[in-house]
């Protein structure tokens, strides 16, 4: 089975897997909640003027048209709309889906340009107590809830020292003439910082832990008693030929942890009033706004499919071993 | 016997695979540590209710005595001067005053700090007031009346047993004490003497400027004035203005003017001849009065209010206090207001009374950090075993059949991967409500995607292991080679699997309930940072909010630590000694 074949199998099955979740999505919402139409109806309306408005939002059709409906709008881009805007979700969603993004990437960037080196050195230092101390702190800031250590910053550099802002992505009031110009500022990396900085040492250990764990698999290896055997040092054995290696499930394992980010960034934005996706989720499920929390939920899964989609790839491009069957590991 | 002890043998593997993980947790010199501190966990977890020092739920009070200092104008901060509330207090010269309270206490103030006195009784005492620094008086309840000779307190015998509520010393052979029912005693140098009185309702309060000359107020608007021996205008109706409400407190000056005050915001003021009302910018109750001069004289009441005359005008100040006054006194410029009910202790930071301090409602912290791991605990575990189960067997079902069942399940396994578990636990909130079993569903339901594939991939490989086909040649069931030749060979991973959820779900519960997605009255390490944050006092407010956090991490800590020494067993390769690089072969 040739790697086009794989990619376009893989994708298939992502389009297929999104629109299950889609399909439950709509449907447990509809058959669950109360009548949508009761938040948008005006208590006391006549009986005309209540079917009057569910003929416009087509909710006196039957339900398997509306499904259709909503899904054919939903490949197009239409969202619906927000009971809580009262406008169009979809300029909302993916205003919120840019803020979040540039909130996550720069974070785990640097954590996995970090986090393998930090492993690397743990590798080396086997069994002193470099490795203990690294292994264990590296545990605690993975088991610090997220939330905890951002709330903690704040109080620490936004509160005590107060240096640093601790709430949104600029200083208000600012205008900004489109997402672009909003974000290339530097008072926007100076709200970035902080919740940057919170998620970036949550996922620095997760890189550091595999990158330790996978370089001590190889440097039992053959190949490295070879290089041994060459006289190399011990420098380049380490960087050239076992951390090259290891890097691996290093890769495979970031492009996972920007899925799971998806989730675990909501409560970032919580603590950090980042106005992302995560927290209008939350301010949807408040406002009993179901067509905005559908969408966002939507996106994000959207977001982790097409990141697992990419783990699989860089997978398959990086180990060259991997056969390309029965869609994929 | 055979067919027993056959049976027997068949869980012989499950019984040796079930001790091996504790062995090689135990091994571990990050396991041994992460065991303990999971197990000390868990004890507090059990024992939560003993170690709990409050009801996490109780808004707890507090009771002092607290003291704010006059000086030339200035209110100075509120201070705690003892651990019962104040009732009254007489200031003599600016370096020696007393104030006296509930339990008989009595604090003697030298100029520097406030000291407790030895009380001959232990009845709340209610009023006190000095001729000198030799001479006073305090009284209190069950007409219990009091001596001051300079150097101790000693107790008199009272003509009567009603509350005496207040006292003036106006000279050492004068003295009248008013109390309930109209009570009027006179001290006429050696003994306390019932007089005749006037008035038949309560007098709270009296004052006198010289032996001959003073007023007496009480409720219902009584003002009773006292004149060379004679009770006079013992009605409010013939004044020209007057109230029907209680009086607190009354002061007049040298200079024969003054106020009295009392509950709903009262004030009336004295010209010499007549009482008239005053607009007063209070509607709470009053309770102290003191005057500095013509142009300025001060009234205190409950919750910490204090108002300034400024010779036209009561105005209220903003000092910030937030405790009652029940007593003041003002003598040369300088004075004090003391006084404190039962007030909730909010936000205190951590004493002996509260380990981690207490909550924007006076809600101890330490007993909601030792309940809320019963929460962490329980969801952890019950959704680890959920997560497990269901993890171990689609991995089993699926690794062993393979083909169109494999297929089937490792599609829906791929489907749970597309689903971010933070946003699918708020829509799931969205539809029912927030509890606890919500949590619980929303990460059983989407973490053993993670189980199944591992235990999965781990089964395909032994299938092809040579006992496995020679258990299938002797004619072995399906599930009988899944359950006894299978099972025990996973359990280490499925153990291993176990440690990793509950670290997983302790987190993700303590994130869930974080969002306020968790059960409102139950107390878990997520719902009070949740609280914290929601009250937002946690932004100083750091015994808030350290704790819980430090329990969550090291729990979860503990729990890694336990799951990496179960990968040592998993993975051999990870074995190894202090060399650099360890050279073992591949196995």
């Amino acid at each position: 089975m040739g790697k086009k074949e794989f990619i376009i199998r893989r994708l298939l099955q992502m389009v297929i897997t999104f629109l299950i979740i889609l399909t439950g999505l709509f449907f447990v919402f509809r058959l669950t909640l109360p009548d949508p139409t009761a938040a948008l109806v005006m208590e006391g309306l006549s009986a005309e003027a209540q079917a009057m408005v569910r003929a416009r939002f087509g909710l006196d059709r039957p339900l398997w048209q509306q499904y259709f409906i909503y899904l054919g709008n939903f490949f197009q881009g239409e969202f619906g709309m927000s009971f809580h805007y009262r406008s169009a979700i979809a300029p909302i969603v993916w205003e919120k889906l840019l803020n979040t993004l540039v909130l996550m990437f720069p974070a785990i960037i640097v954590s996995y340009s970090i986090g393998p080196l930090l492993g690397v050195i743990l590798s080396w230092r086997r069994g002193t107590k470099v490795e203990f101390s690294g292994i264990v702190g590296g545990l605690f800031l993975r088991s610090a809830p997220v939330f905890w250590t951002g709330m903690i910053f704040i109080m620490v550099f936004g509160i005590w020292l107060g240096i640093l802002p601790t709430s949104g992505m600029r200083t208000l009031p600012y205008e900004a003439a489109h997402f672009w110009d909003k974000i290339f500022t530097f008072d926007f990396l100076w709200h970035l910082l902080l919740p940057g900085f919170t998620i970036a040492i949550y996922y620095v250990a997760l890189p550091m832990l595999i990158m330790r764990n996978t370089m001590l698999e190889i440097m039992g290896e053959d190949f490295i008693e070879l290089c041994q055997a060459k006289g190399l040092s011990e420098r380049t054995i380490m960087y050239k030929h076992a951390a090259r290696n290891a890097l691996l499930p290093v890769v495979t394992q970031a492009a996972i942890t920007v899925g799971l980010a998806v989730g675990g960034q909501v409560v970032v934005e919580v603590v950090f009033s980042w106005p992302g996706l995560g927290r209008e989720i939350i301010q949807s499920v408040r406002t009993s706004d179901f067509p905005m929390a559908q969408a966002c939920f939507m996106l994000m899964a959207g977001m982790v499919m097409v990141m697992n989609f990419l783990a699989d790839l860089v997978y398959g491009y990086l180990d060259p071993r991997v056969v390309y069957q029965k869609g994929g590991k | 016997m055979s067919k027993k002890s056959s049976r027997w043998k068949q869980y012989q593997p499950y019984i040796q695979s079930m001790k091996a993980p504790f062995k090689a947790i135990w091994a571990d010199p990050l396991g041994r540590p992460g065991s303990i501190l999971f197990l000390l966990v868990l004890f507090v977890a059990i024992f939560a209710p003993l170690l709990a020092t409050h009801d996490p739920h109780e808004m707890n009070q507090r009771v002092e005595g607290t003291a704010a200092t006059f000086i030339e104008g200035q209110w100075e901060r509120m201070r705690v001067i003892g651990d019962t509330p104040l009732n009254a207090t007489a200031v003599i010269s600016p370096g020696e005053s007393f104030a006296v309270g509930r339990e008989g206490t009595i604090l003697h103030f030298d100029g520097n700090r406030w000291n407790k006195e030895e009380s001959p009784v232990d009845t709340s005492l209610l009023s006190v007031d000095f001729f000198s620094s030799e001479f006073g008086f305090a009284v209190g309840e069950n007409g219990v009346i009091i001596k001051y000779d300079g150097h101790s307190w000693t107790q008199l015998e009272s003509p009567v047993e009603v509350s005496l509520n207040g006292v003036a010393v106006p000279a050492p052979d004068k003295a009248i004490a008013v109390g309930e029912d109209g009570t009027i005693i006179s001290w006429d140098g050696n003994s306390w003497n019932l007089l005749d009185s006037p008035a038949t309702r309560d007098l709270m309060a009296i004052n006198m400027v010289s032996p001959n000359s003073g007023v007496i107020v009480g409720d219902r608007g009584t003002i009773i004035h006292y004149q060379d021996g004679e009770f006079v205008n013992a009605s409010f109706r013939t004044f020209m203005d007057g109230t029907f409400r209680r009086l607190n407190a009354v002061a007049i000056s040298d200079e024969g003017f003054g106020f009295t005050t009392g509950e709903r915001g009262e004030i009336l003021g004295f010209d010499g001849e007549d009482w008239y009302n005053m607009t007063s910018p209070e509607s709470r109750e009053l309770t102290g009065v003191g005057i500095v001069g013509p142009e300025e004289a001060y009234i205190v009441g409950i919750r910490g209010i204090v108002l300034k005359f400024d010779g036209e005008r009561w105005t209220r100040l903003g000092l910030g206090y937030h405790r009652s006054f029940r007593g003041l006194d003002i003598e040369d410029g300088y004075g004090f207001g003391v006084g404190t009910d039962p007030y909730i202790n909010e936000l205190s930071p951590p004493t002996w009374e509260h380990l981690f301090g207490t909550t924007h409602l006076g809600r101890d912290i330490w007993s909601q950090v030792m309940y809320g791991s019963r929460t962490a605990l329980i969801v952890g575990i019950i959704t680890a075993l959920i997560v497990n189960i269901i993890g171990v067997a689609i991995g089993l079902t699926s690794g062993y059949f393979r083909g169109r069942v494999d297929n089937i399940l490792m599609r829906i396994v791929d489907i749970m991967y597309g689903l971010p578990l933070e946003p699918f636990a708020i829509i799931l909130v969205l539809i029912f409500r927030p509890s606890l079993w919500i949590i619980i569903l929303a990460i059983g339901l989407l973490t053993w995607r993670t189980n199944a594939r591992i235990i999965r991939s781990q089964v395909l490989s032994l299938v092809e292991r040579p006992f496995i086909k020679a258990a299938r040649v002797a004619g072995a069931s399906d599930l009988r080679i899944i359950l006894v030749h299978i099972a025990p060979n996973v359990l280490p991973l499925a153990f291993l699997q176990l440690a990793v959820a509950i670290g997983y779900a302790i987190t993700a519960e303590a994130t869930l309930s974080f969002l306020g997605l968790g059960p409102p009255r139950l107390y878990s390490w997520g719902t009070i940072l949740h609280a914290a944050r929601l009250s937002g006092a946690w932004r100083t407010a750091w015994w808030w909010v350290i704790p819980p956090g430090i329990f969550i991490s090291l729990t979860v800590v503990s729990v890694f630590l336990i799951s990496r020494s179960l990968e040592v067993l998993t993975n051999p390769r990870l074995r190894g000694g202090s060399t650099r690089a360890p050279r073992s072969k591949k196995s």
